[in-house]
């Protein structure tokens, strides 16, 4: 049973990866790249809450996958969730002894209901945290900024290393063009806050140093959800009096989720991991289905849900009263077709699809640090310095799975400002030193050109004339698409900038 | 002995020179300079684009004149902008495949396309068709390779001291430049000349300041052995990157030749005007690299309609 258990595992894994790698220019509209974000039932929980409103592309997968816990427990845990495979890998690598010491951490099962609570409790006051706990999206961000990047790294620096040593230059390059654009992105990735996001994330697979699936058993709160919905669940496993009391079960239990006397389990705790099943020596075990369902004490006081429900409102507070630089604000470009800025904040999950697929084009998207304030950390944001949203593109919209961006087509992106571009005629090199550049009007994608410019002679320190092309921004056309800003050829600041004047958010 | 005979000499004596201290002979050797001295032009119009191809590199004397069995040819076609062929701000990918098709014919070992864009790569390749075009061709289509750029110096530079270029197109038997003739902004027309900046590296945009002068000296570095000049649709307007169908007009013409200053100031004359108007070609001129005077060249005509 494990085995098959295992086989469910990395075939979801495998699926995980296979739709993160289709998250990507060019785009098939058909495969659902976000099916494990859609499928979260705390992520549907959590967005409907926060912007009180009932977002029917989440309910589909998420109602499905929550009522099969009904019937069969935790299995999403144990044979679907990406980041819990990932966790078993960590744990099979730390070579714990598999034994169970872990009787005295029970009592921290309750953090994960008091991180549920917490969030869904800021969810009703419209301050959307679930992101920072829940597994998809923590796994899907942890792919897109860090672990991608990385194994892009290192792929590109083995294939670099032999063109350098010069074996087989040819056949190493005819790799490398296959590879590139599909397995690794034609060029290197860079991500603001990767390394916050990578050391997060080897936290969570370091914590199996303690105990196995330490996040899972304490601290997730999908994984408190599921628990909650197990209690109700009407299939129950009965040791029968098989049972020798070898307590092989006991030890093999991943969630820590079997009694001393061998004979009790905790259907909250049970992922389902079949573990128990596979190493009874005397098939004790049996499955029935009952149409009383079991319900199961779930050792969380009301007092407790309180002081949960208090931190919530705390960490409400805090986002909401923390200091918001309106210089940074200012000039902070969402992605095309996002909703107006509460609105985007109360549902963006930062799962980092859009940064994901935007990377594989225009690379403009990138976690933002604080320019929005603490409400809106990692959350997307252009960075025109770096990348420009591509005019014919719109894939952004397409891949969020919570309708943060809205889909729009092509035609209505484009016309839809994200901001507008400004000279900063103390940098630009024809305002400041009456030489001719003109870069940016040649990157500019509007066909009429945003930017435009002027031909004027002025007389030059040598007392002779000379004519020069003065740009300047024609605010009627600009989108703000920051690609004047990103190929600006100064060192340093560009002589043009974006600021979120006349940007546009989606209403529908 | 004239001018622009000394300054050839010179930057012949001192390209070799420096390439004899690098240990490294540029391609512009492997030609003797009679390849390099003919003043023939072909000048092919309203055929379809392949056709068109075709018959101008027969009228430059056939593609064995320069692709000898087993090169190395790389084709530089512009790929810079992420637009469709028809909005014509890439070149035209039937022109590069007919051009990919001739070279394998003549015996090419390779064919290489490449070019560095201005858009993000993948998205210029795949929109522009060139991509699909050129590797159904045969030729192999990659994305630039940072690795691939190697810093040359400008013997000839006076605005720009050195450079990096891209190896493959330094490096090959053969290398044909397959611009698109196109209004530009800056440069009032972009077509061989300009086309260079696609095998350059480093941050471009600085180029642009004091343009004309460095482009030439750039060209220096490289001396394609055929340029083929794509006017089948030509942008009038708004270049280089375009986006209204209003601004192009459909001219059906193919111009080539060896003397990329020539097949400029041809070039030229589709806009109506001449090739000493435009600042870089005729800067191109002042430093050697080909003749901008058209009386002096051989204009060989062909009419698919006559």
């Amino acid at each position: 049973m494990s085995r098959i258990r295992r086989i469910s595992q990395f075939a979801f894994l495998a699926l995980f990866i296979f739709l993160f790698f289709k998250t990507t220019f060019p785009f098939e509209s058909w495969i659902p790249v976000d099916l494990f974000l859609k499928a979260d039932p705390l992520v549907a929980f959590a967005t409907m809450i926060s912007s009180r409103e009932v977002i029917s592309t989440l309910l589909l997968f998420s109602a499905f996958v929550l009522l099969l816990s009904v019937l069969v427990g935790r299995y999403f845990c144990g044979w679907v969730c990406p980041l819990g495979t990932c966790i078993d890998i960590g744990d099979h690598l730390h070579r714990l002894p598999k034994k169970n010491p872990t009787k005295s951490l029970r009592k921290y099962r309750i953090v994960k209901y008091t991180i549920l609570v917490g969030v869904l409790f800021a969810a009703i006051f419209s301050v959307q945290l679930i992101w920072f706990f829940d597994p998809i999206s923590l796994i899907t961000r942890s792919f897109t900024v860090t672990i991608f990047p990385l194994f892009a790294f290192i792929v590109e620096g083995t294939l670099s290393f032999f063109i350098r040593i010069g074996l087989f230059e040819d056949s190493i390059f005819s790799i490398y063009d296959s590879l590139r654009g599909t397995i690794i992105p034609v060029e290197s990735l860079f991500f603001r806050q990767s390394v916050f996001i990578l050391v997060l994330f080897a936290i969570i697979l370091l914590l199996g140093r303690f105990t196995r699936r330490f996040w899972c058993r304490y601290l997730c709160p999908l994984g408190a959800l599921f628990a909650f919905f197990s209690k109700f669940r009407l299939s129950k496993r009965i040791v029968t009096d098989k049972c020798i009391s070898c307590g092989k079960c006991y030890r093999e239990c991943k969630m820590d989720a079997i009694s001393e006397d061998f004979q009790n389990f905790s259907h909250s705790e049970c992922i389902e991991c079949m573990n128990c099943v596979t190493v009874c020596p005397t098939d004790a075990f049996q499955y029935s289905l009952k149409l009383r369902p079991t319900v199961e004490k779930i050792d969380f006081s009301r007092r407790r849900f309180i002081h949960s429900g208090l931190a919530g409102l705390l960490a409400v507070g805090a986002t909401k009263t923390a200091f918001i630089d309106k210089e940074k604000s200012g000039t902070l470009i969402r992605p095309p077709g996002s909703l107006p800025e509460n609105e985007f904040l109360d549902r963006c999950v930062r799962c980092h699809e859009c940064i994901k697929i935007c990377s594989t084009t225009g690379k403009y998207l990138q976690p933002a640090i604080l320019e929005g304030g603490w409400e809106a950390l990692l959350t997307p944001i252009g960075n025109p310095r770096f990348g420009y949203c591509e005019y014919d593109c719109n894939l952004c919209g397409l891949v969020c799975p919570t309708g943060a961006i809205h889909e729009l087509t092509v035609e209505e992106k484009k016309k839809i400002p994200l901001g507008t571009a400004k000279f900063d005629k103390s940098r630009c090199i024809p305002w400041y030193k009456n030489e001719d550049c003109l870069v940016c009007e040649e990157h500019c994608p509007i066909a009429d050109k945003a930017i435009k410019f002027d031909i004027r002679s002025v007389q030059v320190h040598d007392g002779s004339l000379r004519e020069v092309k003065y740009p300047y921004v024609d605010e009627d056309l600009c989108v703000g698409c920051g690609i004047c800003v990103a190929k600006c050829p100064l060192d340093g600041k560009a002589g043009i900038f974006l600021t979120n004047y006349r940007q546009e958010r989606w209403i529908e | 002995m004239n001018r622009r005979d000394f300054l050839k000499k010179g930057f012949q004596i001192s390209a070799a020179s420096i390439a004899a201290l690098n240990g490294y002979v540029p391609n512009l050797f492997a030609r003797t300079e009679s390849f390099y001295e003919t003043r023939d032009l072909a000048y092919v119009t309203n055929g379809s684009p392949a056709e068109m191809v075709r018959k101008a590199v027969e009228l430059m004397g056939g593609i064995g004149t320069y692709v000898k069995k087993g090169d190395i040819v790389a084709i530089k076609p512009n790929i810079g902008w992420a637009r469709r062929p028809e909005q014509a701000a890439d070149t035209n990918p039937e022109v590069v495949a007919a051009i990919i098709e001739l070279c394998k014919s003549a015996g090419a070992r390779k064919v290489k396309v490449f070019d560095n864009t201005c858009n993000e790569a993948k998205r210029c390749y795949r929109l522009s068709g060139i991509e699909k075009a050129a590797k159904e061709a045969g030729a192999e289509v990659s994305f630039v390779y940072s690795q691939k750029f190697k810093t040359v110096k400008i013997p000839q530079g006076s605005a720009i001291k050195s450079w990096e270029f891209y190896s493959d197109a330094l490096d090959a038997d053969v290398f044909i430049n397959v611009p698109i003739a196109k209004h530009h902004s800056l440069t009032g027309l972009t077509m061989g000349i300009k086309n260079i900046m696609g095998i350059l590296g480093g941050n471009r945009g600085q180029i642009h300041n004091n343009f004309d002068q460095k482009i030439a000296e750039l060209n220096s570095i490289i001396r394609p052995q055929l340029t083929i000049l794509d006017c089948v649709n030509i942008m009038l307007r708004n270049g280089p990157q375009g986006g209204n169908l209003d601004d192009i007009k459909n001219i059906n013409t193919i111009i080539a030749g060896v003397d990329r200053v020539a097949v400029d100031s041809l070039g030229a004359t589709m806009f109506g005007k001449q090739g000493s108007d435009i600042g870089h070609i005729r800067e191109a001129h002042k430093i050697g690299l080909g003749e901008i005077d058209l009386s002096k060249a051989n204009i060989k005509k062909y009419n698919f309609k006559a």
